[in-house]
């Protein structure tokens, strides 16, 4: 009891010190804190009414992101077959799927913006980088999706096929196929959700799509066409949403 | 006599383990015989099924099965496997497919390896399978998923499975393990009937003597991989049946310790 009592005092003391420290060392003034909240009423009252006429602007970015979301996840199938093999546990030594599985992890601990701002510095604005963003970004995760799935067959029909006389190819193609491809269409589908999300804001750090606008317009101060990229992405993120239900449930 | 099995001195060490899993086992099979393995886990009636099934390498020992010999280092030719039909404890079958697909499987050594990889089953495949699906009373289920049936449907189209293969030897493991009393019965008369009308010979293990007795023309006992008792069905004594299933008594203060 004592020590659980000290241990939580410990807790709350260092919360407490983070706070503080966070409070006193960022420079907030005051008067700016207290002015702040008529300001963004201001801000977004020039929002109102959103500019309809961005409308050409915004199906040239939506169509962009669009095809930096496809060509990005086929690029992430493309690098995660082999490596969802390597990182399998049932198809390759400890000694080969223990890196593999901890080169994904670090994959993962980028953030997409992060890739992408190295890949703009690595091969120059526009579409391009955000692809490539995407396929490695994505890769750590769908990698680790395919090796899963792989290693979650179950040995006993492919036993059975062989003592039926099935060759390797006929039960890769009846008992192992039909027991991965429903895991493997879902997790897919899941993933190219996630990269269409994730790469409406690549074009923030110049890396192609609708975020390019939105940086434009608040740059240079035409909120009211900012709102209405901000509302294209609003009903374009719900309609990822609703076909994604949809999609789950004609796979599930 | 048209032998069916004919194993002489066969003996079996799992890869890693201590003990043999078979010592020395010899057994003959008659075709059309149906034949009953007793005993209790561990005793070896899987392995020996599996082992006659052409599935186990690093045996000692001569085997044959269907009048060709077994190879110890080699798999089965491609052409025979399918003569000898395997039905799993576990069913074994591809959970996401519906059942005539399942069915459908043990057709894949009869078809040519061209069809088989690229599924295009004959007309008389998908006869065979219908066949055997009206054989096991689930006509009905052809289109469902396996996924969504009961553990006895399940059994129903492992069987299946196993009769459109066409198999002239039967191998049964634990077929009725997982079911309950009434529903253990439905299966061995379904198994042991439908072998019957094909002429096939049927051997199937068990640890219920009394579903042994009744559904068999002959038990052969098995206890740490040996075989203690072959004995037609009605020579089978109490005495015999409770030695196979006696506890190791391990005398107390010997030093020993039980190892399960």
């Amino acid at each position: 009891m004592r020590s659980r009592g000290l241990g939580s005092f410990a807790v709350g003391a260092f919360i407490s010190g983070a706070i503080l420290w966070s409070l006193l060392t960022t420079e907030v003034e005051l008067s700016r804190l207290l002015s702040a909240g008529p300001r963004i009423a201001d801000f977004l009252g020039r929002m109102v009414p959103p500019d309809p006429t961005v409308m050409n602007e915004i199906m040239k970015g939506s169509a962009e992101t669009l095809r930096i979301a496809i060509l990005g996840s086929l690029g992430a199938i493309f690098f995660s077959v082999p490596l969802g093999m390597l990182a399998s546990e049932t198809m390759v030594s400890p000694a080969l799927f223990r890196p593999v599985r901890t080169l994904l992890a670090l994959i993962r601990a980028v953030p997409l913006i992060l890739v992408a701002m190295l890949m703009v510095g690595a091969v120059g604005l526009g579409p391009l980088p955000g692809i490539i963003a995407v396929a490695i970004h994505a890769t750590g995760m769908l990698a680790k999706f395919y090796a899963e799935a792989i290693d979650s067959v179950s040995r006993a029909p492919i036993a059975a096929l062989e003592s039926a006389g099935a060759g390797p190819l006929a039960r890769l193609r009846h008992a192992i196929w039909p027991q991965m491809a429903p895991v493997i269409a879902r997790d897919t589908i899941f993933r190219f959700e996630l990269n269409l999300r994730e790469s409406l804001i690549l074009g923030i750090v110049g890396a192609g799509g609708i975020g390019f606008y939105i940086q434009t317009y608040v740059r240079s101060f035409q909120y009211d066409k900012a709102a209405s990229v901000t509302l294209a992405v609003i009903a374009m993120v719900i309609t990822i949403e609703a076909i994604n239900v949809a999609l789950r449930r004609r796979f599930a | 006599m048209n032998l069916a099995v004919q194993i002489d001195d066969l003996s079996y060490t799992h890869p890693g383990a201590e003990l043999r899993a078979l010592e020395h086992v010899s057994l003959t099979a008659a075709a059309g015989e149906s034949i009953a393995l007793l005993g209790p886990s561990g005793a070896g009636k899987t392995t020996l099924m599996t082992l006659l099934d052409g599935r186990l390498r690093g045996w000692r020992g001569r085997a044959y099965v269907l009048g060709a010999p077994l190879d110890p280092d080699h798999p089965p030719p491609r052409a025979r496997r399918p003569d000898t039909g395997f039905v799993f404890q576990e069913f074994a079958l591809v959970e996401p497919s519906s059942v005539l697909r399942n069915v459908l499987n043990g057709r894949l050594g009869r078809m040519s390896r061209f069809r088989a990889a690229f599924w295009t089953p004959a007309f008389r495949d998908f006869e065979l399978a219908r066949s055997a699906l009206a054989d096991c009373g689930i006509a009905d289920l052809a289109a469902r998923r396996v996924d969504s049936l009961s553990g006895g449907q399940r059994q129903r189209v492992a069987i299946a499975r196993c009769l459109a293969q066409e198999p002239r030897l039967i191998l049964a493991d634990e077929p009725v393990s997982n079911l309950d009393p009434a529903r253990a019965t439905e299966i061995l008369t379904l198994l042991t009937g439908a072998a019957r009308a094909r002429g096939a010979t049927v051997i199937f293990s068990s640890h219920q003597p009394d579903l042994a007795r009744r559904f068999a023309d002959r038990i052969v006992g098995m206890r740490d991989g040996k075989i203690v008792f072959d004995v037609a069905v009605d020579d089978l004594s109490e005495a015999a049946t409770a030695e196979l299933y006696r506890e190791t008594v391990i005398p107390p203060g010997s030093g020993l310790r039980a190892v399960s």
